[in-house]
């Protein structure tokens, strides 16, 4: 029987091929998600859905629709800003003008000697103090972080994973000392520590100690401070370094799972933990797709939570912050960067976000100016005030693709999460280095997109702007920082009672073997002024220090590449190369100081290996002493400096150094990728670097520029 | 200073310098090398070589990293010869065993060469066995290599090692059936990796298996006894057990002259080898001046001459050349 509507259909289908001439079987489009996206969406798309039950409304099971009845019809969803940088006293100056101007949360990004458990004196940071974030190595800094802003009214989120015990324990401590009970502190650490092994990289101990604290964070925080949630379960890092939509839902997800299994594993009632559990995604630019899964995730994590037990309704409620995507951002022509922010924007608020941070245009050039800072802030503002988004709830609800989308995005994402559930779940899977490899390899197919064209960005690829604008660039002197906080240490470990510090560091060690709850001793040994570093590593003497060993991905980028020209061109000039030399052009690729950025230097060692040249690729975390011996024993033509945490200035220098000590003759080449901020170029060719790659570089012709470089240096020195 | 001396003097940049060049596919640099190496066998160290060998992933280069960070705490020099198997299609690769090696490769009494196995045995590369030398010259007081690849074992102990150790992991017993012959002829020790957490049981197991399959070898009367060892390089246990019984195998061997014979073996070996590429190489180049060949099989094509005649008359031919 002809209904009406397969009729219409039938006619439309005419259409649109004589309008494409294109048969309307291929015209379908494939997101990285391997998802194929139909030219039109109809009312049979949305029968017969998997997971969204289309007569569900808004703040009702499986909540697809979002967590509240009201949404942004009652209250908008809060706009909290990621921020922090250098001393203490300077990022609370920063918040508190920030909050005058209509930020309405807070969001702590610390330093990266702090995340890994290094006080700012450690000869092991010496690049890095308040570089990308701020320094905290005492209370004392704590304090001063929240100087004039109220503990007991400010919501207050902290990005912290490894250093997570002295760094909440200083923030407990810190509103004790503003009179501030902590059942009153309200906010949110992220303690996601299985994410970190994954992509992010600032763990400190081996998963399993790893995740018995993060489950005894949970388990204290929800006795001892029920307005605070104790972990902000997170996927933004995965996509930001290279995960498709899928991998980052299920990903998550399944992060999710572990970690409700390790707080049942301290005989807590899921009822008593979960409706403090929070999520945070990234908001990336393919505009629908990001809606759909704000949506699947609640889905999801209903169904999660039901099969769990749960009773309690607000336990089954996903609840998340937003952030836009910082890779999606570019170098090159950076105001254009200001629209990208406001569509991803535009997509995380369609998708139902409780709060958002939205990037500064000079995301991938340095930490944000107050002015760049400012237009990121009001990108919501406008949103919130002048759109009227805030004005319905789900307003994407019924469409045919957006639902369909949604649902299918859910299975998707189900079968890699019943996929972890049988290898035993997220812990052995992140041991086995799996969820990295294949976040590694998704993020190399989309490199290998952008390179070769199939994919536009716009000023990178195409449509160039001839004329780059100037922009202001935030300069941090981390020398004067770290000048700064080492007297500050000083000054507190002389006045302090070593003894009592002792006896709460002892206590601390004590409790780490036997297993009892460590938040509860790392307050007290930080109220008593021990520092971050101090019971960093008090733990570190039981649980001893994590090195991840990875595994990288071949082929992938290369294959995308077969017959290409200019790909061919730099493969044949490394095999003349290996003929005249007696060996490939061998570069060594390095990771230096607590940066732990590692998807360009993968992505970048992967594809030159694809292209013929043998790559030793460098452990995280080396110092440039490390660097300069490993590349004199491997006798390697090249380095590569990766180095996008602001290090640069200090660390570069310092590997020249260290060359030269170990061969004063050394010809070794020495080039640098990463963010490094143009003012940065000249200083970095004095010290006799080659040559710089910066964002969105083009890795075939990076690499042809080294083979260059290698080769001339060779017949010069003949 | 001479190139020789700072090898000797122990020369960071010269040692790597010195590998890069036995290494090298370059005709030039083979002459170089057969030089070099001459050179420094008149100045022979006190190196022990020991080889570990093992499928990818039992944890070779970690064992390496927490044996080695045992031994340089008690002050001894370590050279580390690692090679590996990720060689691509392209023939580039990613030379990944030092991020499992992080904190030997920051110590001063460490030298460690990661190089491409180039896929040509899975195991040994061309220069192995020099850049050992090379390390001796230099005053390493152990000699590690690192190669995948079990079916290499041969090779390796008759050409390379002093010592022979294979690594395996829990479990791996039960494919011993298939090649016990073989393995247990030619290791001298077996280490059990991975005995740790959940895995300790089956490597408690594993152990056993291959101690009744080394029990069904015949030594030779004074070779030293083949060794089973349980270890975890992860948690750094059973270290003391492989120094020890590597010493035991050495002092014994030393003492029944099995170690110089075996190193004598060795020699022997090396020039053979030696011979047969000089030889090979001018057969091929006599092959393809001369010429007969082509014509004599036209010649067995048009049925003027049986083939087995045309073989014997090119031989006698080349061989009067
Ligand atoms: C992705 C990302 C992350 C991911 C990293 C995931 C991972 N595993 O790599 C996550 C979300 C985890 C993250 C976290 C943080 N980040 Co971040 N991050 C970025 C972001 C958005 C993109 C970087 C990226 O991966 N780009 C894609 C890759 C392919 O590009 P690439 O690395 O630049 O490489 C290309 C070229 O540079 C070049 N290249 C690079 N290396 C090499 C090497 C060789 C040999 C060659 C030939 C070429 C080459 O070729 C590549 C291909 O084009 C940048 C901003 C930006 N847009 O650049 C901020 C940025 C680097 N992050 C920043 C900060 C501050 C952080 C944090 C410290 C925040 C905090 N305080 O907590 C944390 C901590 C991370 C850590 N452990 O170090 C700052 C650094 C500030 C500065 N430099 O002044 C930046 C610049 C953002 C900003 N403006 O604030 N980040
Ligand atoms: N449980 C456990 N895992 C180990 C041990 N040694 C190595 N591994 C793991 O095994 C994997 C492979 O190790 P690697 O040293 O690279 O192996 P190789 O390929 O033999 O050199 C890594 O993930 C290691 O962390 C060990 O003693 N115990
Ligand atoms: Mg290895």
């Amino acid at each position: 029987m002809k209904t009406k509507n397969s009729e219409n259909y039938t006619k439309w289908q005419k259409s649109f091929e004589q309008e494409t001439k294109i048969d309307l079987n291929e015209a379908s489009s494939e997101t990285d998600e391997g998802i194929k996206i139909k030219p039109v969406y109809t009312k049979a798309d949305i029968e017969n859905l998997s997971f969204v039950d289309n007569d569900s409304l808004p703040g009702q099971l499986p909540y697809t629709r979002g967590p509240r009845a009201s949404m942004y019809t009652n209250r908008p969803w809060t706009i909290r800003q990621y921020a922090g940088f250098s001393t203490a006293e300077e990022s609370n100056e920063f918040y508190k003008k920030n909050l005058k101007s209509g930020q309405k949360g807070l969001s702590v990004a610390f330093d990266l000697p702090t995340h890994r458990g290094y006080d700012s004196d450690d000869d092991l940071v010496m690049g890095d103090v308040g570089k990308a974030g701020v320094a905290i190595d005492t209370v004392e800094d704590m304090k001063i972080l929240f100087n004039d802003i109220p503990l007991n009214q400010m919501s207050v989120s902290m990005t912290m994973n490894g250093a997570v015990l002295p760094v909440l324990s200083s923030f407990v401590v810190a509103g004790e000392e503003q009179n501030v009970n902590k059942n009153l502190l309200s906010g949110t650490i992220q303690n996601d520590i299985l994410k970190e092994f994954m992509v992010r990289n600032t763990y400190i101990y081996p998963p399993d100690p790893s995740m018995k604290i993060v489950a005894d964070i949970i388990e204290f925080t929800s006795k001892e401070m029920p307005k605070f949630n104790s972990i902000s379960i997170s996927g933004y890092h995965m996509q930001e370094a290279g995960a498709d939509n899928v991998l980052e839902l299920a990903y998550t997800l399944a992060d999710g799972i572990e970690y409700v299994r390790a707080a049942l594993s301290k005989g807590l009632d899921i009822d008593d933990f979960a409706p403090r559990l929070s999520f945070f995604f990234a908001i990336g630019t393919d505009f629908f797709m990001e809606i759909a899964k704000l949506r699947a995730a609640r889905t999801l994590w209903y169904k999660i939570m039901k099969d769990f037990g749960a009773k309690n309704e607000k336990s089954m409620i996903l609840r998340t912050h937003c952030q836009t995507s910082g890779v999606s951002l570019t170098e090159k022509d950076p105001y254009n960067n200001i629209i990208r922010t406001s569509y991803e924007a535009l997509s995380a608020i369609l998708g139902g976000t409780q709060s958002l941070h939205t990037n500064s245009f000079d995301e991938a050039i340095a930490l944000p100016t107050d002015e760049s800072a400012r237009i990121a802030r009001n990108t919501q503002l406008i949103l919130q005030n002048e759109t009227g988004v805030t004005n319905t709830v789900d307003p994407l609800a019924g469409s045919y693709f957006v639902e369909s989308l949604t649902d299918e995005l859910s299975k998707k994402a189900w079968e890699i999460i019943e996929e972890i559930e049988s290898l035993g779940g997220m812990t052995k899977a992140v041991k086995a280095g799996v969820p990295k490899l294949k976040i590694e390899e998704s993020a190399t197919k989309k490199q290998a997109k952008v390179d070769s064209g199939t994919r536009v960005v716009v000023g990178v690829n195409k449509f160039k702007n001839p004329k780059e604008p100037k922009v202001d660039v935030r300069v941090i002197d981390n020398n004067r920082v770290r000048d700064d906080q080492i007297k500050k240490i000083n000054d507190i470990k002389a006045s302090r009672d070593q003894k009592a510090v002792d006896k709460s560091l002892a206590k601390l060690v004590i409790a780490a073997k036997e297993d009892s709850n460590l938040l509860a001793c790392s307050i007290d040994a930080i109220k008593n002024r021990a520092t971050v570093g101090e019971v960093s590593k008090a733990l570190e003497q039981v649980y001893g220090r994590h090195f991840a060993t990875s595994l990288s991905v071949s082929g992938v980028y290369g294959k995308h590449f077969e017959g290409d020209e200019d790909f061919m061109n730099v493969a044949k000039k490394v095999n003349s190369f290996e003929k005249e030399n007696g060996r490939r052009p061998r570069v060594l690729i390095v990771k230096m100081g607590q940066d732990g950025h590692d998807r360009g230097a993968k992505i970048v060692a992967t594809s030159f290996a694809d292209m013929g040249f043998d790559v030793d690729m460098g452990p995280l975390f080396q110092s440039p002493k490390d660097v300069a011996k490993d590349a004199i024993e491997n006798d390697v033509h090249a380095i590569g400096v990766s180095t996008l945490a602001a290090g640069h200035k200090t660390l570069v220098p310092e590997l020249m150094k260290s060359l030269k000590q170990i061969d004063p003759k050394s010809k070794i080449v020495v080039f640098v990728g990463g963010v490094i901020p143009e003012q940065d170029y000249d200083f970095l060719y004095e010290n006799n670097i080659s040559a710089i790659f910066g964002p969105g570089s083009n890795i075939i012709e990076s690499a042809e520029t080294v083979i260059d470089l290698i080769s001339d240096k060779i017949h010069k020195d003949n | 200073m001479q190139f020789v001396e700072k090898i000797v003097k122990g020369e960071r940049a010269a040692i790597a310098k010195a590998i890069t060049l036995v290494e090298s596919s370059r005709e030039n640099d083979k002459k170089e090398s057969r030089k070099l190496i001459s050179e420094l066998l008149n100045k022979p160290g006190k190196s022990i070589r020991i080889g570990f060998s093992g499928p990818p992933g039992v944890g070779k280069s970690t064992f390496i990293e927490s044996f080695g960070r045992y031994l340089v705490e008690k002050n001894y020099k370590l050279g580390i010869l690692a090679i590996d198997p990720s060689s691509q299609i392209t023939g580039g690769s990613i030379l990944g065993d030092k991020t499992r090696m992080i904190e030997i490769s920051k110590n001063p009494n460490t030298f460690i060469r990661s190089t491409p196995s180039r896929g040509s045995l899975g195991g040994i590369s061309i220069g192995t066995r020099e850049a050992s030398i090379i390390l001796d010259a230099a005053g390493y007081d152990f000699i590690f290599i690192e190669t995948v690849g079990v079916g290499q074992s041969e090779i390796m102990a008759t050409n390379l090692v002093d010592i022979f150790s294979l690594i395996v992991g829990p479990g791996s017993g039960d494919e011993l059936q298939g090649i016990k012959k073989g393995i247990t002829e030619y290791a001298d020790i077996f280490i059990v990796n991975k005995n740790d957490g959940d895995l300790k049981s089956e490597a408690s197991k594993t152990a056993s298996d291959y101690k009744s399959a080394i029990s069904y070898y015949k030594k030779s009367s004074e070779a030293a006894d083949k060794e089973v060892l349980l270890v975890s390089a992860i948690e750094q246990t059973g270290m003391e057990k492989v120094i020890e019984t590597i010493q035991n195998i050495v002092l014994q061997n030393k003492k029944n002259k099995n170690f110089d014979e075996r190193r004598a073996k060795q020699f022997t070996y090396w020039i053979e080898e030696e011979v047969r590429e000089i030889i090979q190489f001018s057969i091929q180049n006599k092959i393809k001046e001369d010429g007969s060949i082509s014509k004599f099989s036209q010649k067995v094509m048009d049925g003027e001459i049986q083939m087995f005649d045309a073989i014997e008359a090119i031989t006698q031919n080349l061989q009067n050349k």
